[in-house]
């Protein structure tokens, strides 16, 4: 008996340690692991999706917190703009929105003109199948989306749309169309806060 | 000179893959180049001197029946410690061992060195244990890591080192490439301490 309770006051203290230190690790690491992601993920992506747009400024030095609205704790929610600006006036916005595709959530970063324009899309993270949904991270799927226009939302044209998913994936196919329409949707609030 | 023993074994009489074959899954994997070799060497070096350590301390205060099970929770707290500062510090190299960092928890090296080694003996050694071990094993990665790299790509740590007309083999940075130079180094290591043998 005396053993027993040996063996699982031992372990319990082992593991509430390596929690302990674990989280602190978290907490001392965060901004350093979100400036990284900036520079490494999303950088690369803002730049694809203004690669049409003409700029001169860095988008990811000018960027600004909105908040939009709470999540379902009543947390206040921010979301971060990425500005792209042409002699000081805002010519296009990029902002990262998620939708749930077939293995996980897809995080995809839109840009979209002051003239009311997508400028394009970057698939940044995803968990979607290799060789089947992962391809919606391919040009061929992504540079449909260049240059369409806002009011109307985006559509797969299964559904009566524009744009042809990938074969073999409605679900994440349709996890990005999901979330480049929560991005546009959110996009006349944007454009009030940046204008 | 019991530590200084300790730690030399390590690095050639029973170097982790090639003589105690053990931790082959990066060893085979993550060794396309030199710098991914080194990256992973130093990530499972840290994990084993630091695991060694605490489990040496410990040696005396976890029960025998259940240290399994406390060996792998102070391993995988200390390869997540790894991974969050490659995520914060190394982010490049983090995305390329991608899979290969959290797996070093199942790395037998580390389990193996804490069973056999530091559950048993006095922190010192162990630590002595551990330094060698995971030198051994960052050499060892490094090495396989610059063969592949330099004859399938040319390149040695990114820099281009032959001349230019030279064809890459670009099957020794594929799969194949590993089996194939691991293959070739272990035969060259027996061959060698049999011929130490011979002479002595």
């Amino acid at each position: 008996m005396r053993e027993l309770v040996r063996m699982v006051v031992v372990l319990a203290a082992i593991c509430a340690c390596s929690g302990l230190v674990l989280s602190f690790t978290s907490q001392a690491t965060q901004v350093q692991r979100e400036n990284q992601l900036l520079k490494f993920v999303k950088g690369p992506s803002i730049q694809a999706v203004f690669s049409d747009c003409d700029y001169d400024n860095d988008p990811i030095q000018d960027r600004m917190a909105l908040s939009v609205g709470t999540d379902k704790d009543g947390n206040p929610l921010e979301k971060i703009i990425f500005l792209a600006k042409k002699g000081g006036q805002v010519v296009a916005v990029a902002y990262a929105s998620s939708g749930s595709g077939y293995g996980g959530e897809i995080e995809v970063m839109v840009g979209l003109s002051m003239d009311g324009e997508l400028t394009g899309i970057s698939v940044m993270t995803h968990s979607e199948t290799p060789g089947l949904g992962a391809r919606i991270t391919e040009t061929v799927f992504t540079e449909q989306f260049r240059g369409l226009p806002l009011e109307e939302g985006v559509q797969l044209s299964s559904d009566g749309g524009a744009i042809d998913g990938v074969s073999g994936a409605s679900f994440s196919s349709k996890g990005v169309i999901s979330a480049i329409n929560a991005a546009m949707e959110l996009f006349s609030k944007v454009k009030e806060e940046v204008s | 000179m019991g530590a200084w023993n300790e730690f030399t074994k390590g690095l050639w009489k029973e170097i982790p893959p090639f003589r105690l074959v053990l931790g082959l899954c990066p060893t085979l994997a993550v060794t396309t180049a030199a710098k991914n070799g080194l990256g992973m060497g130093l990530a499972t070096t840290f994990v084993l001197v630091c695991s060694n350590v605490l489990i040496s301390l410990l040696r005396n205060v976890i029960p025998r029946k259940v240290r399994i099970a406390a060996f792998i929770v102070v391993i995988a707290s200390f390869v997540v410690i790894v991974e969050l500062t490659m995520q914060a510090y190394f982010y490049p190299l983090y995305k390329i061992l991608g899979l290969f960092i959290p797996l070093i928890v199942v790395n037998c090296i580390i389990l193996g060195r804490a069973e056999a080694f530091a559950s048993k003996n006095r922190l010192l050694p162990s630590i002595a244990d551990g330094l060698g071990m995971g030198l051994g094993f960052t050499l060892s990665l490094t090495f396989l890591g610059a063969v592949r790299e330099i004859i399938g790509n040319g390149t040695l740590f990114g820099n281009p080192i032959l001349w230019d007309s030279f064809e890459p083999f670009s099957i020794m940075v594929k799969a194949p490439g590993a089996f194939l130079c691991l293959g070739v180094i272990l035969g060259l290591m027996n061959w060698v301490s049999m011929r130490q043998q011979k002479k002595s």
